[in-house]
């Protein structure tokens, strides 16, 4: 699997680096050599970039998988945290390019006493408490050993045997000391409880009651969305939500996730990708009591994905019309290749939201090498030449990594928000914001880093805004409850938002 | 479905057993006795024998990849298959199994050819173009997957014996692409030749849901989940029933099934 990335701008120069996960040597899980080091990419700020790994140590240990961004500590310089298969590490930045090891002060090593380091493959950072510091869930998959490793398949065809054969695993949630240490609430908050095969995670307020909720999509068995009660305490609801499972009631092998509000009508919903023949998963949130409903038939997505196997996504207005649109990375199971028929690299794919009702596959316009196929794996979304489009970079397995510079060419205006926070979390991940357009018409985002598979985007708000040259108001709704307004805000800009003191 | 169908298909060639004479017919003709009475060891011991006798026995190659398959051993019913298939090449059962073989181990390009060919070996048997159908769906090709099921069905028909499941298997297709009315004809169809399918309730129940009749759906879906068979699963109907309770605002009916799922489904955490 493998093959996390991350943008993030780590010294702090307006342009967002990137960060690649990378594996080791099997079946040692050691990174023997260079080639397994993780990388770090620094942004020349034109659209070239630098290999800045060496000198900001986070080459890494062990067998990496998944990064996750935030800036735990508050200092205004953006964290790295490493999930993987036999090691976790959390990367403090230091500023001025150098990043310090602090995983085992930090206790986030993930390490149980008796059965040892789960394999990790997500992970994310976001403020369940509201208490103004990050606190950071890693999604688990399942027990595997590789020295012994049994293959499935016949005496010719061997592969790797699927998720049924392996034994789930909890998920864990560490709540931030405020003092560069954590505290693994996983058991105290109910999230040990719910034994998974995960691979994706995201974060939203789905019910609008000011807590963040967490969503899980699990590989061949149901998803989680786990219901952030207060008190440091989650339930996890994903069936009676109905987001648990495809609406025929099967599972599908869910990857990456993106849990933001496709239809503007201010409620999350969740896209999920999975594997050929599954269908990805697209449930609009209905609110209240209405959970979500699988919308897949509906918006044209159900039968547009069949044959598809994805992996990292995201949810992103990219022609900026106030449509979220959805970027899939995409690749068949290697080994699936002569059962299919066919290759099993595939190009990725980006659909087109039209008017927040259904899902047109506009990837045959989206430039020649946009086409072209590969084992891609894990995808982050960031506007890298600052010019109002985002776009999204994209690992690739035994290759070199994509990075697809959006150069949508229309007349559609923009706007970023940067924010900060003072009491809430610095980066303002878990802050939702609506705008409203002089058109009358409203749009919804929110602030999170942990979108897809394995991966981490940036960490803006951002908006397509159609035809319309300003933001009649944007209303934001900080973690801890705080509001603020600000009015007739001029487009095609990035604006920074300092949240104000309670009144 | 896919093990369901197997089994059917497996019964049904009980009727290829006629009664012979020479002792590896006889020997045969033990071996598939056993094989029903799901006694497979001895069904393999009787057909070493048969085939000692007659390394050719074309019915006896056909039961040793069923039994293969059944145990899945598909490498070994691949085998056996190709020598059936040298000793008679025009044999449509030996061909079907192949193509059965390859569908079963999700070779689909491979699976293609083979139903093909059986097809024109003998076009009156439904049960290659049901398969050629299934396996042009799993392909992403459901326009051609739907006149293969539609032959299915006419031939089904044509031989006196229509089968609930090619009509359930059609409806499925048809309601993930949206053709919700033209499911529920087939859904009917399944339901009046087994008025006590467990999937043909299921289906109508998703069907009912679909329609935005929770309160119907409900109904149904509770008949379903009353009803024997393991496809759909327990877990598959108590999903649809939460959700039908909670269109129905009952909100008691919704956890007392989403439990269900749990304690089916959930391990527990150390």
């Amino acid at each position: 699997m493998a093959g996390g990335v991350a943008v993030l701008d780590y010294d702090n120069d307006g342009c967002m680096d990137v960060f690649f996960t990378n594996g080791a040597a099997l079946p040692s899980l050691r990174k023997t050599g260079p080639e397994f080091s993780n990388r770090l990419f620094h942004n020349n700020c034109n659209m070239t970039f630098t290999d800045v790994t060496e000198a900001a140590g986070v080459a890494g240990k062990g067998y990496s998988m998944a990064v996750a961004t935030g800036d735990f500590d508050n200092d205004g310089l953006t964290d790295i945290f490493v999930a993987g298969v036999n090691e976790n590490i959390l990367y403090r930045n230091l500023g001025k390019g150098r990043f310090a090891d602090i995983t085992a002060k930090a206790g986030v090593a993930g390490v149980d006493p008796k059965s040892g380091k789960p394999w990790s493959v997500s992970a994310g950072w976001f403020d369940y408490d509201n208490d103004g510091w990050l606190d950071l869930f890693v999604a688990n998959y399942v027990v595997w050993d590789p020295t012994k490793e049994t293959r499935c398949g016949t005496t010719e065809q061997q592969y790797y045997c699927h998720p049924d054969a392996y034994q789930g695993l909890p998920s864990q949630l560490f709540h931030n000391n405020r003092d560069g240490t954590f505290t693994d609430v996983s058991i105290t908050s109910g999230i040990a409880r719910h034994i998974g095969k995960a691979m994706g995670v995201a974060f939203a307020d789905m019910d609008g009651d000011g807590l963040t909720d967490i969503f899980v999509a699990n590989d061949s068995v149901r998803n989680f969305l786990f219901h952030n009660e207060g008190g440091g305490k989650f339930r996890e609801i994903g069936l009676e939500a109905g987001a648990a499972l495809r609406d025929d009631g099967k599972a599908i092998a869910g990857m990456g996730v993106d849990f933001r509000d496709f239809n503007n009508d201010g409620l999350p919903d969740l896209i999920v990708s999975g594997m050929i023949n599954d269908s990805f998963l697209l449930f609009r949130n209905r609110g209240g009591k209405g959970g979500f409903e699988d919308y897949g038939q509906s918006s044209g997505l159900r039968m547009a994905t069949r044959q598809l196997t994805g992996w990292g996504l995201g949810m992103y207005d990219f022609d900026n019309d106030g449509w979220k649109d959805l970027f899939f990375g995409l690749a068949h199971f290697a080994e699936l290749g002569h059962y299919i028929g066919r290759d099993s690299a595939l190009p990725n794919r980006v659909f087109r939201n039209v008017d927040g009702g259904r899902f047109e596959d506009v990837s045959s316009g989206a430039g020649p090498g946009f086409e072209l196929p590969a084992q891609h794996r894990g995808v982050a979304f960031a506007d890298f030449d600052n010019d109002g489009r985002l776009d999204a970079v994209v690992s690739v397995l035994n290759g070199p990594a994509k990075l697809f510079h959006n150069i949508t060419a229309n007349d559609a205006h923009w706007l970023a928000l940067k924010l900060h926070g003072k009491r809430s979390n610095r980066q303002g991940l878990g802050v939702t914001v609506r705008i409203v357009l002089p058109d009358g018409r409203s749009l919804y985002n929110q602030a999170t880093t942990s979108v897809g598979y394995a991966s981490s985007s940036e960490p803006l708000v951002r908006f397509g805004l159609g035809v319309n040259r300003t933001a009649q108001r944007i209303e934001i709704r900080w973690p801890g409850g705080v509001t603020q307004q600000l009015t007739d805000v001029i487009a095609d800009r990035t604006v920074e938002v300092t949240e104000e003191a309670q009144p | 479905m896919r093990i369901r169908l197997l089994v059917v298909l497996l019964m049904a060639s009980l009727c290829d057993a006629a009664a012979q004479v020479s002792p590896a017919q006889a020997a045969y003709q033990k071996a598939n006795a056993l094989f029903v009475a799901q006694k497979f060891q001895e069904c393999l011991n009787e057909l070493d024998i048969a085939l000692r006798l007659d390394p050719k026995l074309v019915p006896a190659l056909t039961l040793k990849a069923k039994l293969a398959m059944t145990i899945y051993r598909f490498d070994v019913a691949r085998e056996s298959l190709e020598r059936a298939l040298a000793a008679d090449p025009t044999s449509f059962y030996a061909q079907f199994l192949y193509g059965l073989e390859a569908y079963l181990t999700n070779d689909l390009e491979l699976a293609l050819p083979r139903f093909e060919k059986a097809r024109q070996l003998n076009p009156a048997d439904p049960r290659a173009a049901l398969y050629l159908g299934m396996t042009r769906e799993s392909l992403g090709q459901p326009a051609d997957a739907l006149k293969l099921y539609e032959e299915a069905m006419r031939l089904e028909q044509s031989a006196g014996a229509p089968q609930a499941d090619t009509f359930l298997i059609g409806s499925r297709l048809l309601l993930m692409m949206g053709r919700t009315d033209d499911a529920k004809v087939w859904i009917d169809r399944a339901l009046k030749l087994e008025p006590n399918s467990r999937a043909a309730h299921f289906e109508l129940a998703r069907y009912l849901e679909e329609k935005g009749d929770s309160v119907k759906a409900a109904v149904e879906g509770e008949a379903a989940l009353r009803l024997p068979g393991g496809d759909p699963t327990d877990v598959q109907i108590h999903y649809l029933l939460v959700r039908a309770y909670r269109e129905s605002e009952r909100p008691a009916d919704v956890a007392r099934h989403a439990e269900a799922i749990r304690a089916i489904g959930d391990p527990k955490p150390k």
